[in-house]
């Protein structure tokens, strides 16, 4: 065992990687305060409803969907679980929200981290959405989807 | 309204995230680096090479997939760092991370938004594994 090589690289490399993630981090988190505090997402919400129709999606649904794409499940979740809380937004259409986000949440900031080690952008953004997109609106066309219909509003949480 | 107050909560912000992920990514470093010392890793690579081949992904990457899963992005990114890996199999690692992370944490969100969590769980899997065969393919 080459305790001195392993110290060196360890110390070097880890404070290394730390210092350009935080390069990236930082200013990716002042930008998404500044869209945060100028309701951006409000403007943004009158501009993609109709895009989101395509899906069947209401326009109460269209709001968490935007948040957890922006910023992620975890605070996507509880702007989510509010509205499935307050009977606004149908089973089907937070089913279709819970799908989108699966495969694209938090576009910002993990993808971020994933370009500052040296991931494909266009890849790992692109091919996310594309793959989103296609798979809300297959599974938005789905028979079985619109038989559960009528069993309105999600579970209460917990 | 846009103020001085914007910039400082943003930069907090950015101050915080940027600590919680040297917590996990400094630890996961100095834990993989070590590995890479002992015969350990080549273990864990000659075990998971034939799965991993199948996303064109050497059997070390098998490393950051779990940790990714298991934990969180960070350690995912961690692990990423130390190893040896060329810049396609980042590519291809980063999308399969990206669909499929931090499950233990994020299917219990989803289960709150009233959607079976093991399902969303084992589907996020699913989909990450078909990118990754797919990707694989056309890159």
């Amino acid at each position: 065992m080459q305790w001195e090589a392993f110290a060196r690289e360890a110390v070097h490399g880890g404070l290394h990687n730390v210092l350009i993630m935080a390069g990236i981090i930082i200013p990716v988190m002042v930008i998404l305060q500044i869209g945060r505090e100028l309701n951006v997402l409000d403007r943004i919400t009158v501009f993609v409803a109709p895009v989101l129709r395509l899906f069947g999606l209401s326009r109460q649904a269209t709001f968490p969907l935007l948040v957890g794409v922006i910023f992620g499940i975890a605070y996507g979740a509880g702007v989510i679980i509010e509205a499935a809380r307050s009977g606004e937004i149908s089973w089907r259409d937070l089913f279709l929200v819970n799908l989108f986000l699966s495969a694209c949440h938090a576009v910002i900031e993990d993808t971020a981290l994933f370009i500052a080690i040296g991931a494909d952008p266009w890849i790992i953004l692109g091919g996310r959405f594309l793959l989103a997109v296609v798979l809300t609106y297959l599974v938005s066309r789905m028979g079985w989807l619109a038989a559960r219909a009528p069993h309105a509003g999600a579970k209460p949480p917990g | 309204m846009l103020t001085a107050g914007t910039f400082k909560r943003g930069l907090h912000k950015g101050v915080s995230t940027t600590w919680e992920l040297t917590k996990v990514v400094i630890p996961v470093y100095l834990v993989v680096t070590f590995l890479k010392y002992t015969p350990v890793l080549g273990w864990i690579t000659g075990a998971c090479a034939p799965v991993m081949r199948l996303f064109g992904l050497s059997g070390e990457a098998a490393v950051p997939l779990v940790l990714g899963n298991l934990l969180n992005l960070y350690a995912a990114v961690g692990a990423i760092t130390t190893l040896d890996l060329s810049s396609r199999e980042i590519t291809i690692l980063a999308i399969m991370l990206l669909i499929s992370h931090n499950l233990l944490v994020e299917s219990a969100v989803s289960g709150r938004t009233g959607v079976n969590a093991l399902v969303m769980a084992f589907f996020r899997l699913g989909l990450a594994f078909l990118c990754g065969l797919v990707l694989n393919l056309v890159l």
